[in-house]
């Protein structure tokens, strides 16, 4: 693990996006591949159950990681990773950030994106420039908008969301669609409705259990996650399992 | 000092006075003695004792006899025992300065309250013992042979080393056995159960499931002989001649079968499992391609192992599906331990990315899986925690005929590295002077045994190693003169802390200094094995116990130093040192530069190591981790990996969830059990000793992303 510096005085740094946390090897973030991942701070979503929530609320308070250092640390490691995740917070908040992903391909890394879809024209652009190799991007729960803005804790634009979404159905990339999910949150139908919405012949499925382990709305860590035989009967469902496809 | 090693040093000053009997008013004065026999009270018996037991001159003893006749009747006491007798003795011959003939007379046993607090409360000592009358015979009986050990099979400064904790001499309880062992197969295929003492005799199987009884029943017998682990070498390709007559289900049941007896088997020494290890292969290795093969009947089948790669393939992906169930609770299984070889052939055999993929994917969902590296042209059968043999030409040799491949560790000495830092006070001449005189006491213990064991062995098949005396192909089942003796370590990292100011993980400067430390410890392996004729090699001590006691025993002696680098938590007394040459276990290290950085040390520990991974709840991708072994193979050192994943196993509603909760996931009862790998092996949580507690808490497991 990388130790985040104080300084960010390079004027590069000041346009690539803040990043504030950094994990040299994850089994778990990009479907068959071992990969790094990098943490931008900043968000748009207040999501009470998020557990990166220092990065969302207070990423000021977080010293950035110089990209240089990043860069140096990623090369040492070319025979062991596939690939960079971009994670956050909310990358495509930082204009920076197609920047950061071009230096990372022209270094011939791999580039899987984490997002929340609310900025469709910058998947967009990243799409066209061919600098994505995999996308997943976080729908909290169905089309309603009341619904939604309760998973997000704000204001949600779906037209947005629903742009994002075709996006990527239409990329011809590697992409997920996933979703933590919370009996205070999410019902059982929400779950199958949610799922009925994409093609999962084109599109990966995941849900995520909720675990109330330091969340960014504190009154969140008294409430459970759904039981997990429930919860595993709702992930088999979503990934296609209980038709045979996978 | 004493050199009784007391069962439980709480309670050790607590003993005293149970034999007078106040109400008792029997006139008579009588010995009872250890048969259980009332006798009269007879002088003689006292000087006949140390006549037959010590050097001492009889005019002494008759004193002696007389001076305690004296006593008794000038005393009150109206009951008195033969222990009691002894010990006026002993106290007597201590007066008189006749301190060897003291130590000849001891009497080993064990004081009243300890018996009573070991029939009630459980030991900790080795986690795989759990509690009950069997575990209580074993404990009460390896504490009189690890009392008779230190006094009568170790000369006094290798006793004193090990009680002072400057080395650690493993499995005292277990003196009169070998340390480990690792075997064929082929052995009771050719031979069939034929076991000298048996009731009966049995013929070589002509069915796999008669052969997997015999192998239960040999790996049992041979528990009784061994202390620690009993592996078996290549198991699917052996297995391999006896699976033609079966079909898909029946290959799944055999290996089920297997699992189950093997993970079941607590219910023989101590109630213990068999601590046992499979070596599996998905090539035919090449040092079995042109054996012939033996197959049902012990008869040879008229084909070679390179023509079974198919049938051995079947049992092997068998096996891991058993283990990708768990029990009946969804647990995972803890014996036996499945240990696959990643060889430079395996790459280049039809099906191994499948195959990779297969066992990675049990490795994430339950984690039994061992990957054991064999690069170039080496090739190893492991065992135990991490134990492994190297094969060497005279091996390869034996390989033709596979029945005679046994390997085996005579015993295994650890040195208390961190100790040996504190008494150099940042002198490297010192240090490394240190280090030697340790080692080379660690040699003599090895000696030492060496001799004891030999005489047990020289009284041949009428002895009480008649199993190991057995010779069915020519040779005795233990053959001595190819034993090794390990030479273990504990607390390379806090020795260098304390020597250099930095753990292993802060520098590359502290790594250099670490290896420079193992490396020395080699080379004076080596000296010493040339000049003694003995096979020293090092191995990374699983040390279970031993990081805790040499912890505790520091803190203890060496106070101002050790409780700046003792690990774990001192208030609640989890203290530990790390493990061998591990680097802290809490370290924000990524797995790939833990397995980088800690495998720099493996090629120097010839009898193996090991990284863990320590994965917490976290259940990674199979492809992803399938990738990180190829990785591991292809650019490191690393000798051998293992994932560890953490469950709840709940004991209300039998299930079991990934990640370790104080309440059951499923119904909420706070009855539940932890279970992940202790040192190399799964466990129950709740057996095991406070050092590791203080470990598991500690251990890194590769979640922290903001250093927060």
């Amino acid at each position: 693990m990388l130790k985040p510096q104080a300084s960010g005085s390079c004027n590069l740094a000041a346009c690539l996006p803040p990043i504030k946390g950094f994990l040299e090897t994850s089994f778990i973030d990009w479907p068959g591949k071992l990969c790094a991942i990098l943490f931008v701070g900043g968000c748009n979503f207040r999501c009470p159950f998020c557990h990166n929530h220092p990065l969302v609320l207070a990423p000021e308070g977080m010293a950035t990681i110089a990209f240089a250092e990043i860069m140096s640390r990623l090369a040492a490691r070319r025979n062991w990773l596939a690939g960079v995740c971009i994670s956050g917070g909310e990358p495509t908040l930082s204009p920076g950030l197609p920047t950061m992903i071009a230096r990372l391909k022209a270094e011939g890394w791999a580039v899987k994106l984490d997002t929340n879809g609310t900025r469709p024209e910058v998947l967009a652009q990243l799409l066209d420039d061919n600098l994505l190799d995999m996308v997943a991007m976080d729908v909290k729960t169905v089309l309603v908008q009341e619904k939604y803005e309760r998973c997000a804790g704000c204001r949600v634009d779906l037209g947005a969301i629903r742009q994002s979404m075709d996006l990527l159905s239409h990329s011809g990339i590697p992409h997920e669609f996933r979703m933590t999910i919370a009996p205070t949150l999410h019902t059982e139908e929400d779950v199958v409705a949610w799922a009925k919405q994409f093609d999962r012949v084109r599109s990966r499925l995941t849900l995520q259990n909720f675990n109330p382990k330091t969340t960014l709305d504190v009154l969140f860590e008294k409430e459970q996650g759904f039981a997990p035989e429930i919860f595993s009967r709702l992930a088999d469902m979503v990934a296609g399992k209980d038709t045979g496809q996978i | 000092m004493g050199v009784v090693m007391p069962l439980n040093a709480e309670t050790a000053q607590a003993r005293t006075h149970q034999v007078v009997n106040e109400d008792s008013t029997d006139i008579a004065l009588f010995v009872r003695s250890s048969q259980d026999d009332m006798l009269g009270w007879n002088r003689q018996r006292i000087v006949d004792a140390l006549l037959r037991e010590t050097f001492i001159d009889r005019g002494t003893a008759e004193k002696i006899s007389k001076d305690i006749e004296l006593t008794i009747q000038a005393g009150k006491v109206k009951t008195i025992t033969g222990p009691l007798i002894r010990e006026m003795v002993n106290a007597k011959l201590l007066e008189m300065g006749l301190e060897e003939a003291r130590r000849m007379h001891t009497r080993l046993g064990v004081p009243l309250y300890d018996v009573d607090q070991l029939l009630v409360q459980h030991n900790k000592e080795n986690a795989n013992v759990p509690h009950g009358p069997e575990a209580t015979n074993l404990t009460l009986a390896e504490g009189i042979k690890k009392e008779y050990a230190l006094l009568s099979v170790f000369t006094p400064d290798v006793a004193d080393a090990h009680l002072s904790g400057d080395l650690h001499l493993h499995d005292l309880g277990f003196i009169d056995r070998p340390y480990c062992s690792g075997q064929s197969l082929e052995y009771i295929k050719k031979f069939g159960l034929n076991l000298p003492h048996a009731l009966s005799m049995a013929k070589p199987a002509k069915h796999a499931e008669v052969l997997l009884a015999h192998m239960v029943k040999f790996a049992a017998s041979l528990q009784s002989h061994f202390a620690g682990a009993i592996g078996w070498d290549a198991i699917n390709l052996f297995y391999a001649p006896y699976l033609e007559e079966l079909d898909d289900n029946g290959v799944k049941q055999l290996a089920q079968m297997m699992i189950y007896e093997f993970s079941q088997q607590a219910v023989a020494r101590g109630g213990q499992a068999i601590f046992s290890d499979v070596n599996i292969y998905w090539e035919v290795p090449k040092h079995f391609e042109d054996v012939p093969a033996i197959g049902p009947g012990g008869e040879y089948t008229g084909k070679t192992y390179r023509e079974y790669e198919k049938q051995a393939q079947r049992f092997a992906w068998a096996l891991f599906e058993v283990y990708k169930e768990g029990d009946a609770a969804g647990r995972p299984f803890f014996f036996p331990k499945p240990l696959v070889h990643i060889t430079e052939k395996f790459f280049k055999t039809d099906g191994h990315m499948d195959f990779l993929h297969h066992i990675c994917e049990v490795a994430s969902v339950k984690g039994n899986t061992y990957f054991v590296f064999d690069r170039g042209d080496t090739a190893k059968i492991s065992e135990c925690c991490r134990l492994s043999f190297k094969l060497e030409a005279s091996d390869i040799e034996d390989a033709k005929q596979p029945w005679k491949m046994r390997y085996s560790a005579l015993q295994n000495v650890t040195i208390n590295l961190p100790r040996l830092a504190f008494k150099a006070q940042g002198d490297d001449t010192k240090l490394f002077a240190l280090l030697t005189e340790k080692i080379q006491l660690a040699a003599k213990a090895h000696g030492q045994k060496k001799k004891f064991i030999e005489r047990l062995m020289s009284l041949g098949k009428g002895g009480p190693l008649s199993l190991l005396a057995m010779d069915l192909d020519g040779e005795p089942y233990l053959k001595l003169h190819r034993c090794s003796y390990l030479i273990g370590m504990v607390g390379l990292n806090e020795l260098i802390r304390v020597h250099l100011g930095q753990e292993l993980h802060d520098s590359d400067a502290s790594i250099k200094f670490g290896l420079k430390v193992i490396a020395h410890m080699n080379i004076v392996c080596n000296k010493l094995a040339e000049s003694m004729g003995m096979k020293f090699v090092l191995e990374q001590t699983p040390a279970e116990s031993t990081s805790f006691r040499f912890a505790k025993l520091d803190l203890a002696h060496f106070n101002a130093e050790a409780e700046k680098v003792v690990q774990g938590n001192r208030e609640k007394g989890e203290v530990y040192y790390s493990n061998s040459t591990l680097f802290n276990v809490g370290a924000t290290m990524s797995p790939i530069a833990r397995v980088e950085k800690e495998g720099l040390f493996h090629p120097l520990i010839e009898a193996g190591s090991i990284t863990h991974i320590w994965l917490g709840e976290a259940q990674p991708d199979k492809a992803a981790l399938a990738s990180f072994v190829i990785n591991v193979f292809k650019y490191t050192q690393n000798d051998q990996i293992a994932f560890s994943p953490e469950f709840t196993a709940c004991l209300e509603c039998g299930k079991t969830s990934r990640g370790l909760s104080e309440t059951c996931p499923y119904c909420e009862s706070k009855n539940v059990d932890g279970i992940t790998r202790i040192t190399g092996y799964f466990t129950k949580i709740s057996s095991w000793n406070k050092g590791k507690l203080g470990e598991l808490h500690d251990r890194y497991r590769n979640i922290d992303r903001f250093n927060n």
